[in-house]
């Protein structure tokens, strides 16, 4: 019988898996505030760097405001942030003393939860990340065991990292990240323990997506192990390709003899404001997602497989599609088994099919593998192929690419900007383009609500708006009608 | 303790504002409503509703252990008071805690620290803050040479007074002690309570407030208030910030409502008044009000924050979750009180039913009312019908939407007094703005020469 | 479903900006009407909810007192002006304006009347004797309602 506790992804994980991380703003997130921060969750997956971005350019809302009122509204409970390698709202790689005032920043505006993630695993990476960090001053430090099937990622190698981990000051958890859900029955079975036996001082818990349909067992499994923390989504953003969702998470933990503290009442009405939300704006739901076998073998997201696809009919070769697959698994290895998660499905994607459909083998390689190889990404677990690696480096290109300044100092950096601006300010126009900073200053503060039921009739009213041909219009369904007259027509 | 169930022991267009806090949030709310309220838009939105007693005040909001026994039986984890009513009875307060229930709003010491004006005053003091010149008295000799010092005309105040009554002037030495005598004797009728205490009348002075929360340890400003349009200390319409105080005095008063809130460790929302005059630029501390005010809704428009939610979030976690710096003010907004009385008949009241309202809607206007078509205004309680709160860019947009919005207004079954707020929106004084407390009484008494 | 004050706010701001000069919404909880006026627009809004009125303690109804309000043949009925709370005295523990047998004119004044909050003088109307008093100290009257009788003094 193990006591669980909840983590909730749905406003991060859950918004980014299915709608694309432009699935809320502030106000819908302040408007569930309230509700998050009673329900009892040990944590709320609420932001990366993404969504920041997002929230700039689509909503021209200020992402360190959106943090300030939303932990204002959360005071019991510790906010997210994940983060990849150093790099915060664009591509480009930034100088980790930069780094540090964005850690510095997410810490002021009020996170104190930060997921330390690295799909190469570079351990040296990871313990610089984390002491940053804690000396910014971040509460709950989480190491990202990221799960993958391959030759290299065996139990011996998490359990190595999370001995790592458990040794060092800077970490308050580890979690198993199963981007692709992988890890099922027996495999759960071996791991979990494994970490377990490393896990020291860490909480330990299980994050992982229900693409194939496994992690609601999985997690009774890792319940039955004896796994405290367990992070769900809620409404449309529980199960499909998102975490498993949290009511029927709860009721399976609950059937089997474990305890879930949660505040049921508060649950109920996250789920059903999120559902009442997708439909005011017409997002879709997760879904559900049944068995792939295929999964074990590309691991690819199911995005990354159809873009390639199309690809290929592009230049009639869609009939290659099962060879470019064969060379995944190739180059992937030939890589150094690099964790399936954004941006590698795509970079060995598009070396597989470059491959196949080329001269030969690695005769065309695009920018973004050469950056991999040159260890611009990471480590990877295991070296990359030796022949592969002169290959791709003899290329004039990879000079260039080697040849590419490091990143500019927190000092060049911020000279390019005038001098009083805050650091929050700062952050956002050295990553941004500055007339949409322009724009967020200009829109004024947030709207701090939202309702959901009003939408529709919004949405109605601007459609028929736009439309401005229809001078009457009635609508009556049970419970609901609406009148809209103009003119003459509006009567007394 | 986690806040799911709120009961609001209160009525008319507050507890109707209360229950759409509670909406936001998620909260069950539970209306206490005398037989008179059971059928009223607040009893309608609300989630569950008690009887508390029949429809007399006394016998139903002001009864404490009728509000305990009601929010126990339904279940509630906290009472929210509202204004007025039990609001600040510390002895309701220490009733609704030691039975287990949260009170949303100040510690019975804080309540006790400002409900008697005096002790107010004293505390003021020791605070450091600027008081009107004036104290007690206990015996005419006393009241003559303390009225010597103070200068006429003054005010004498009944020390359990509050909400504008138990005020009366006194133009000279020679109507001192009968007018004293009245006021003792009223005083004790009235409040239970004979103590009176002399103060300066400032004759050309302004009522200036300023909103604070608390937390008891830290005290954040949420800016000012002007409140001058009164009628018989009675306030008709409210706008935030005060307009026309230079900006250091300002600042000064800010920082003396802070300094008050700090020294008392005060604990919820508190408006601290003060009289502010106009020639001297000197500012004077009055009284202190120890729960939400009707006129809030202006503060909540230029600050953007929902005092109602921060109430109640401050009662469940015992901790501010502001700063400083989250409080930032911008626009100006104003509010007419709309009340059921016959302006025109020296302001009697019309209670009885409303068969047609229709009030204003638009951007930067806000209506906070329980009034809606077939409401019922019963006699029992106050005649205030609904506040419209208009906010613009500056008090010049704000006074012209407002009076815009006014003129919408069409209320049937009942009288009301939106006409004088339409002449007071067009009154050129009015429209510069900074007016004093005598300017509405001058204002009606212009009007009713022929 | 509920509609809040901003939900008001931005559905007006688009029909302004529309040619529609009425909108009509109707739940299952209120019927609203929100109608161009001049330069804005008024909103016109019905709950159609009922109380959901949790158990009160078991009170007997009190049987509704009869409110006189008929004439009595020979003598001056003084009706209260409006409703609300009757006080037979200035203040509590004073002695009440008039007793039976009291000799009023027009002017005297007998009893208070307070309606929210406010005391307005009730006077007798006429001049005579007062010959029964029906109002209680405290009782809340109708308008209209007989507060006692008088007989007419002769001219």
């Amino acid at each position: 019988m193990t006591a669980i506790k909840l983590i909730d992804v749905s406003l991060r994980d859950g918004n980014q898996s299915i709608w694309g991380a432009t699935g809320l703003n502030t106000p819908q997130c302040l408007q569930i505030a309230p509700l998050l921060n009673r329900a009892g969750f040990a944590a709320i997956d609420f932001i990366a760097s993404t969504h920041m971005g997002v929230a700039v350019k689509y909503y021209r809302e200020d992402p360190w405001e959106r943090i300030r009122l939303m932990r204002a509204r959360t005071p019991n409970t510790p906010l997210q942030f994940i983060g990849v390698g150093f790099r915060f709202i664009s591509w480009e790689t930034l100088d980790q003393e930069v780094m540090r005032i964005v850690y510095r920043c997410l810490i002021r505006n009020g996170v104190s939860r930060f997921i330390v993630l690295e799909p190469m695993h570079d351990l040296e990476a990871m313990m610089a990340t984390a002491k940053m960090i804690r000396e910014e001053g971040g509460e709950d430090i989480v190491g990202a065991l990221t799960f993958t099937l391959s030759e290299a990622h065996d139990d011996a190698f998490y359990a190595h990292l999370t001995r790592e981990m458990a040794a060092s000051p800077n970490f308050d958890s580890v979690y198993i990240k199963d981007p692709s859900g992988l890890l099922a029955g027996d495999r759960a079975r071996t791991l979990i323990p494994v970490v377990q036996v490393e896990q020291g001082k860490l909480k330990f818990e299980l994050h992982s997506h229900c693409n194939i349909g496994f992690a609601p067992y999985t997690y009774a499994i890792a319940a039955d192990l004896g796994v405290k923390y367990l992070h769900v989504a809620h409404g449309p953003l529980g199960g499909g390709t998102s975490l498993p969702s949290a009511i029927p998470t709860i009721a399976n933990l609950r059937e089997l003899g474990h305890s879930v503290e949660v505040d049921d009442d508060a649950v109920r009405k996250i789920d059903d404001y999120l559902t009442r939300l997708a439909k005011a704006e017409g997002l879709p739901s997760a879904g559900v997602r049944d068995f792939d076998a295929r999964f074990f073998h590309h691991q690819v997201a199911g995005g990354v497989m159809t873009t390639t696809k199309r690809q290929l009919e592009e230049v009639k070769l869609g009939h290659l599609m099962p060879q470019v697959m064969l060379e995944v698994d190739r180059v992937r290895a030939e890589l150094g088994y690099p964790i399936m998660v954004t941006p590698f499905p795509q970079i060995v994607c598009t070396q597989a099919m470059f491959n196949v459909i080329g001269k030969e083998r690695y005769a065309q390689v695009p920018d973004q593998v050469i950056r991999y190889v040159l260890g611009r990404f990471g480590k990877p677990a295991r070296p990359v192929d030796a022949n592969v690696l002169d290959k791709i480096l003899a290329r004039p290109r990879a000079d260039e690419i080697r040849k590419e300044p490091p990143p500019l100092s927190l000092k060049e950096l911020r000279g390019k900007f005038s001098a009083g601006l805050s650091d929050e300010e700062f952050l956002l126009r050295a990553t941004m383009p500055s007339d949409q900073i322009d724009a967020v200053y200009a829109a004024g503060p947030a709207r701090r609500s939202y309702n959901p039921d009003a939408r529709p009739v919004v949405k109605l009213l601007e459609a028929l708006i736009k439309r401005a041909d229809t001078p009457q219009f009635a609508v009556s369904k049970p419970g609901f009608s609406l009148e809209l007259r103009s003119g003459a027509t509006a009567a007394e | 303790m986690t806040l799911r169930r709120v009961f609001i022991a209160n009525r008319g267009e507050i507890a109707v504002r209360i229950i759409r806090t509670c909406h936001k949030l998620g909260l069950i709310s539970i209306l206490g409503a005398s037989e008179a309220d059971l059928n009223s838009t607040a009893a309608k939105l609300a989630d569950e509703v008690v009887r508390i007693g029949p429809a007399r005040s006394s016998e139903s909001y002001l009864n404490i252990e009728a509000v305990i026994e009601a929010a126990l039986r339904a279940k509630a984890d906290a009472i929210h008071p509202g204004y007025g009513f039990l609001s600040e009875n510390a002895k309701f307060a220490n009733a609704v805690r030691s039975r287990g229930l949260i009170f949303t709003g100040p510690t019975e010491a804080n309540l006790e620290a400002v409900g008697d004006k005096l002790k107010a005053r004293g505390h003021a003091e020791d605070a450091g803050l600027p008081l009107a010149p004036g104290g007690s008295i206990s015996n005419p000799t006393d009241a003559r040479a303390l009225a010597a010092k103070i200068g006429f005309p003054l005010l004498v105040k009944a020390v359990g007074g509050g909400g504008g009554r138990g005020l009366k002037r006194i133009d000279a030495m020679s109507q001192l002690d009968a007018t004293v005598d009245l006021a003792i004797a009223e005083a004790n009728a009235a409040f239970g309570d004979p103590r009176v205490y002399l103060e300066r009348f400032v004759a050309s002075g302004r009522h200036v407030e300023a909103q604070i929360i608390g937390d008891g340890e830290t005290v954040l400003d949420v800016g000012l208030r002007d409140c001058s349009v009164q009628r018989r200390y009675q306030k008709l319409i409210e706008e935030a910030p005060a307009p026309g105080i230079p900006a250091a005095v300002e600042a000064r008063i800010r920082q003396a409502a802070v300094a008050f809130g700090r020294h008392l460790g005060y604990f919820g929302l508190g408006t601290v008044e003060f009289l502010y005059d106009r020639q001297s630029h000197e500012f004077y501390f009055l009284e202190m009000n120890a729960r939400i005010q009707v006129e809030h809704p202006v503060t909540e428009a230029i600050s953007g924050l929902d005092l109602v939610e921060e109430q109640l979030a401050l009662a469940e976690h015992g901790k501010l979750r502001l700063s400083q710096s989250d409080i930032r003010l911008r626009g100006h907004a104003i509010e007419c009180r709309l009340n059921a009385e016959d302006w025109t008949r020296d302001f009697r009241p019309s209670p009885g039913t409303v068969t047609r309202a229709l009030f204003p809607a638009g951007p930067g206007i806000r209506v906070d009312t329980h009034i809606e078509n077939g409401a019922s205004i019963p006699p029992f309680y106050d005649s205030l019908m609904a506040k419209i709160i208009v906010t613009g860019a500056d008090r010049a947009e704000a006074v012209a939407r407002l009076l815009s919005a006014m003129r919408q207004i069409e209320i049937e079954g009942v009288a009301t007094n939106r006409d004088l707020h339409i002449a007071l929106l067009t009154n050129s004084d009015f429209a510069a703005g900074a007016v004093d407390t005598a300017y509405l009484a001058q204002f009606l008494e212009a009007r009713a020469k022929p | 479903m509920d509609l809040t004050n901003d939900d008001v706010e931005e559905i007006v701001r688009l029909l302004d900006s529309s040619f529609y000069d009425e909108l009509r919404l109707k739940t299952a909880n209120f019927e609203l009407r929100l109608r161009r006026s001049g330069s804005g627009w008024t909103e016109e809004k019905t709950s159609l909810s009922t109380p959901n009125l949790l158990d009160a303690p078991a009170t007997a109804a009190a049987p509704a007192a009869v409110k006189p309000s008929e004439d009595v043949e020979g003598l001056t009925s003084i009706r209260a002006p409006m409703v609300g709370t009757f006080y037979r005295a200035p203040k509590p523990g004073a002695p009440a304006f008039v007793e039976v047998g009291a000799e009023v004119t027009e002017d005297t004044v007998i009893g208070i009347i307070e309606t929210m909050k406010l005391m307005n003088s009730a006077s007798a109307g006429a001049s005579g004797k007062i010959v029964e008093i029906l109002a209680a100290n405290g009782e809340i009257v109708e308008a209209g309602q007989v507060l006692m009788r008088l007989e007419k003094s002769a001219a």
